[in-house]
């Protein structure tokens, strides 16, 4: 991989479901350290896109590379499957990590032996050395007291906290969120989403699904809308999100324009 | 009026039996298990030939009467393969292959209710299937199917006195043979009723104890 080339990087990608066809050709390039959140309406097709990156949804057509490695590449006759052998997949699909909206924590394990999981399993690692990253990881996740909780003795908030450390300890090249503070109580995104900036800040690729508009405008470096498959709108958030010029755009973050419309006086400062 | 010496004077066939019968459940619980740990891994693995496969294995043993079961494998099979089949592989194999469909079905629904979000999230790990079956899924799986195969195992205990009918000698023959030179059938199926509950009453409640325990770890 030479430098210039994207971390991560789509090409054509089509995904059906049934008869459904849910992506309709997606490209998209992530650099190293990027942050790009994906927005659109329930149906456009973003956690599909999402899924697809680590090949928990087998895509139909296109390629997609990560550190300029191809984890799927439809075969080249156009027969549905994947030309990438399964070592392979697996392989790659342990350099990204996965936080999910509902966290699968794995219920009969200690918050420190879901973090530990991961290097010990797939990649054979020490486990004298695994435990003491896993339990810096969880005290950088503020969780230190936590650590031998099940994840059953744990707020929302701590368990997707939990899950963060689990996909870091794997030292992934790219982090996928999916909607991660959809399923937890107002109160609790807020720690949730700080992990997550403490994170970007620290260099690391992240590809993020929320449908927090305001927190999207302040991590990303890109935001895209995905409308009907495919990708509609991709640019910073201040022109997705503040200067919408696709017609669905317009109105799906209507709401949240109403919301920067009466910031933005305190924000322009006058 | 009941007459208990009957009991005591034949007592070493009771005893005899209970051995056997004893003998007949631990072995058929065992390959059981084993049978329905192997048809319940092969539906589970996405291959559809292979599910099928053991689709129809589970159907098969599990709508037709264990009695029939028994009776075609000692009488009828050896007619159609032209070989000899002991009472001891009759009895042995209509139990085992019984216990292990209705195994099979208690294992593949364990296993598949488990929440999808559990293989995605050691997918995206990077683990093999057998690493997500070993490590995630079945440490999970295993905890929910304790109630129910133990339930399966006190049926399959019960189930073993059908043998006698292929003149296995269980519990149940001895009793009826007992009964045949004795004719006090009374006292004779009474004690057999009652060893049954001396052996399957404390089975039962341990089942419920382990129950309340996987409950507790769920």
């Amino acid at each position: 991989m030479s430098k210039s080339d994207p971390l991560l990087k789509i090409e054509g990608l089509r995904l059906k479901f049934g008869q459904r066809e849910v992506l309709r050709g997606v490209d998209l390039s992530v650099e190293k350290g990027e942050v790009v959140v994906l927005i659109g309406a329930s149906g456009s097709g973003k956690t599909s896109l999402l899924r697809c990156i680590n090949l928990l949804n087998m895509p139909s057509a296109g390629r997609i590379t990560i550190g300029g490695e191809a984890i799927y590449d439809a075969d080249p006759a156009g027969r549905d499957g994947n030309g990438v052998p399964a070592k392979t997949v697996n392989r790659i699909r342990s350099q990204t990590g996965m936080v999910f909206q509902q966290f699968n924590l794995f219920p009969h394990m200690t918050a420190l032996e879901n973090v530990m999981e991961g290097p010990v399993t797939v990649k054979g690692a020490n486990v004298e050395a695994t435990r003491k990253e896993a339990l810096d990881l969880l005290a950088q996740m503020g969780l230190q007291e936590h650590v031998g909780k099940h994840p059953r003795q744990l707020s929302g908030g701590q368990q997707q906290r939990v899950a963060i450390a689990r996909a870091c300890a794997m030292h992934p090249q790219v982090m996928l969120f999916d909607e991660p503070t959809s399923a937890l109580d107002p109160e609790l995104v807020g720690e949730v989403m700080k992990a997550m900036v403490d994170l970007a800040r620290t260099g690391m690729t992240m590809v993020i699904v929320t449908h927090e508009l305001g927190f999207a405008f302040e991590i990303a470096d890109r935001v895209i809308f995905l409308d009907l498959g495919t990708i509609a709108e991709d640019g910073p958030p201040k022109d997705v999100l503040l200067r919408p010029t696709h017609p669905r755009l317009k109105s799906f973050v209507g709401r949240f324009h109403e919301t920067a419309d009466l910031l933005r006086p305190f924000l322009e400062g006058g | 009026m009941f007459d208990i010496s009957v009991i005591q004077q034949n007592w070493p066939l009771f005893w005899n039996g209970l051995l056997v019968t004893l003998f007949y459940s631990a072995i058929s619980i065992a390959a059981g298990l084993v049978i329905g740990l192997i048809v319940g891994l092969i539906q589970l693995t996405g291959s559809r030939a292979l599910s099928a496969l053991g689709r129809v294995y589970v159907e098969i043993f599990r709508n037709i009467p264990l009695l029939v079961i028994l009776l075609w494998i000692y009488y009828a099979f050896p007619i159609f393969a032209g070989l000899a089949v002991t009472k001891f592989w009759a009895g042995f194999a209509g139990l085992s292959l019984y216990a292990g469909a209705f195994y099979a079905e208690i294992l593949r629904a364990g296993v598949q209710s488990i929440d999808k979000g559990q293989t995605d999230a050691s997918t995206a790990l990077g683990m093999t299937y057998g690493q997500r079956m070993r490590r995630v899924i079945l440490p999970q799986a295993f905890r929910r199917m304790i109630p129910p195969l133990a339930g399966q195992s006190i049926i399959q205990i019960k189930n073993t006195t059908l043998m006698s009918m292929i003149t296995v000698p269980d519990l149940l023959y001895q009793a009826s043979y007992v009964s045949s030179f004795t004719y006090r059938p009374m006292e004779v199926y009474t004690m057999v009723g009652v060893m049954f509950l001396v052996l399957l009453v404390p089975l039962t409640f341990l089942s419920r104890k382990l129950e309340t325990i996987s409950e507790r770890v769920k």
